[in-house]
């Protein structure tokens, strides 16, 4: 069984500048990181790969197939090397 | 060239010696005997010189600005002897294709000369009453009191004598004289960081200037790290300063990294990144990172004691699939964002010496977003699995979208059919060499020591590394091969 939950998001550096803002909320039935992140690419037109972000749930790196819960702060974070 | 005369200096003679048909610019400063010191007036001078070893170190100062300076020759000549009022005390040319290194090079001379020369001057006042006078107390650096300059830091509970002498022992190197280099490099030398090296291989670019803020519109073409670290000693004469304006590689970082106190990585890119961090890790050295990308920047600390490392951040992904990611160069860049990372790396550099970081902190990426001024903390756990900093039980999975997918775990005989390779036993410590656990052609490294290993791979043709029970040597060979290391294998393993 598959249940929506409502998450927020925050985007990092050039996704912030992909998905156009820099945070939202919303209301999805991905059940992890992964998959929401597939539904973003969609609907966002986000192009970078999956395999070279990291995802914090929460204020804490965790991995792309970690469980969400309701409620959670999703950041996705992009490799960044400017100096 | 240094030399020491007891002759009056004959300037024009001098300078024919310095003409170079490809020089476009001669600079010369002369010292001269004037007839007040201090509020009292002179009548004339006596110098003397503790021979030998003035002129090693003036020897040693020309050939450092020489070095520093490259294109530029230097001519130093310091009179010993009785002088009179208008005659030349000291005399220094330097030519050069172009006037901005010369004057520079000729600046940083006088400086040094005033600063170490082992020479003495005895004043003779009106009157029958002499002294003499160590030349070094004329120098910016002894005209500056270091109370006084660090007045209103040492004044801090948090700082105080103690904290500022700790300051003058720290050795800190800053990798990148760059948008984030550049503001790093100038709060720890005003600070009073004792020993500053800064490394870069570049060299200054109009289109720099909007953000690296040591230098000026005259250093176009110029080497970043030398026109830097004259800059850092013009604003603080008491601290030393130390260019290295050639890249940071294998072969060198280990000798750039040990010893220091802390290292900064302002670079933009992650081969340099890693090659830094595993250089530090292995040497014991905190690694106090940024990256900025347009309005937002990103800032870790990584404790080479504590687990939570850069592998375990990236672990798996190339350098080069992140760069390709990361950044391009000319990519845009607000120069305030680059500012403000610098200046944190700074503070929380300072912070590691001062001991002032709150205790039981845990290690977080600080994100900085300059359009909203937020800022957030993302924990960083450590990966009990990362091969660099936890304990794998198990390899990861040999990635299979690379390049060459050739097994990564050797058996024996896969290992024979290879025909000559390396072999490198990797030992914890305690560990010894051990016939039964290692092949008998095996070599011994420190298994933190990830630098050699990158730089044996890097030497080309196969590399086989093992361990006790082959789980880190797997997990090693598979990070590297991420790498794009293509011949790099595990002796059995996970
Ligand atoms: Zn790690």
């Amino acid at each position: 069984m598959t249940a929506s939950r409502q998450l927020h998001i925050k985007f990092f550096a050039v996704l912030r500048e992909q998905a156009g803002v820099s945070t939202l909320a919303v209301t999805t039935s991905a059940r992890t990181p992964t998959e929401l992140y597939a539904e973003l690419v969609a609907t966002r037109g986000l192009t970078l790969p999956a395999a070279l972000l990291r995802v914090a749930i929460n204020d804490r790196y965790t991995t792309m197939d970690t469980p969400l819960s309701p409620g959670d702060r999703v950041v996705f974070i992009p490799p960044v090397a400017g100096g | 060239m240094f030399e020491l005369t007891g002759q009056p200096i004959d300037s024009t003679a001098l300078r024919a010696r310095l003409a170079r048909p490809d020089a476009g610019a001669c600079v010369v400063f002369e010292g001269w005997v004037r007839n007040h010191h201090a509020g009292k007036p002179v009548s004339r001078l006596e110098y003397e010189a503790f021979d030998e070893l003035a002129r090693f170190e003036g020897e040693a100062i020309t050939s450092e600005a020489e070095q520093e300076h490259p294109g530029c020759t230097v001519l130093c000549v310091h009179r010993t002897g009785s002088l009179g009022i208008g005659e030349l005390a000291v005399w220094i040319g330097v030519v050069s294709p172009h006037r901005h290194a010369a004057f520079l090079a000729c600046r940083q001379v006088i400086e040094e000369i005033k600063r170490r020369l082992p020479v003495w001057k005895k004043e003779h006042h009106s009157g029958n009453l002499a002294e003499w006078v160590n030349c070094t107390t004329e120098s910016v650096a002894g005209r500056l009191a270091p109370e006084n300059y660090y007045a209103r830091q040492a004044s801090l509970p948090e700082v105080g004598a103690a904290g500022q002498a700790r300051l003058a022992e720290a050795s800190v190197l800053v990798v990148g004289a760059g948008g984030l280099g550049c503001p790093a490099a100038l709060y720890l030398a005003t600070s009073g960081v004792g020993r500053l090296t800064l490394a870069d291989a570049g060299k200054v670019e109009v289109s720099n200037l909007h953000r690296q803020i040591l230098f000026t519109a005259d250093d176009v073409g110029a080497a970043k790290a030398t026109v830097a670290a004259a800059r850092l000693r013009a604003q603080n004469p008491l601290v030393k300063i130390e260019a290295h304006a050639s890249d940071v590689t294998p072969a060198n970082v280990r000798a750039l990294v040990t010893g220091r106190t802390a290292v900064l990585d302002c670079t933009d890119n992650f081969a340099t990144r890693f090659l830094l961090h595993d250089a530090c890790r292995s040497a014991g050295v905190p690694l106090v990172s940024a990256a900025v990308y347009r309005f937002e920047g990103e800032l870790n600390v990584f404790r080479p004691d504590a687990p939570g490392c850069l592998h375990c951040l990236w672990s798996g992904r190339a350098p080069g699939e992140l760069e390709a990611v990361a950044n391009c160069a000319g990519a845009p860049v607000f120069g305030p964002a680059v500012g403000v990372l610098g200046v944190l790396q700074a503070a929380e550099t300072l912070k590691l010496i001062l001991d002032l970081v709150p205790p039981r902190n845990p290690p977080a990426t600080r994100l900085v977003n300059l359009l909203d001024l937020s800022t957030q903390a993302i924990e960083r756990p450590a990966d009990p699995a990362c091969p660099v900093c936890g304990n794998p039980v198990s390899a990861p999975p040999q990635r299979t979208d690379l390049p060459d997918s050739a097994p990564v775990v050797l058996t024996a005989e896969q290992l024979a059919a290879l025909g000559p390779v390396r072999i490198v036993a990797l030992l914890e410590p305690g560990e010894t060499l051990d016939a039964s656990t290692a092949p008998a052609a095996a070599m011994a490294l420190p298994m933190g020591d990830l630098v050699s290993v990158r730089e044996l791979a890097a030497q080309g043709g196969p590399l086989v590394l093992t361990c006790r029970h082959g789980l880190r040597s797997a997990a090693l060979a598979r990070l590297f091969r991420a790498e794009g290391f293509r011949r790099i294998y595990s002796l059995g393993g996970g």
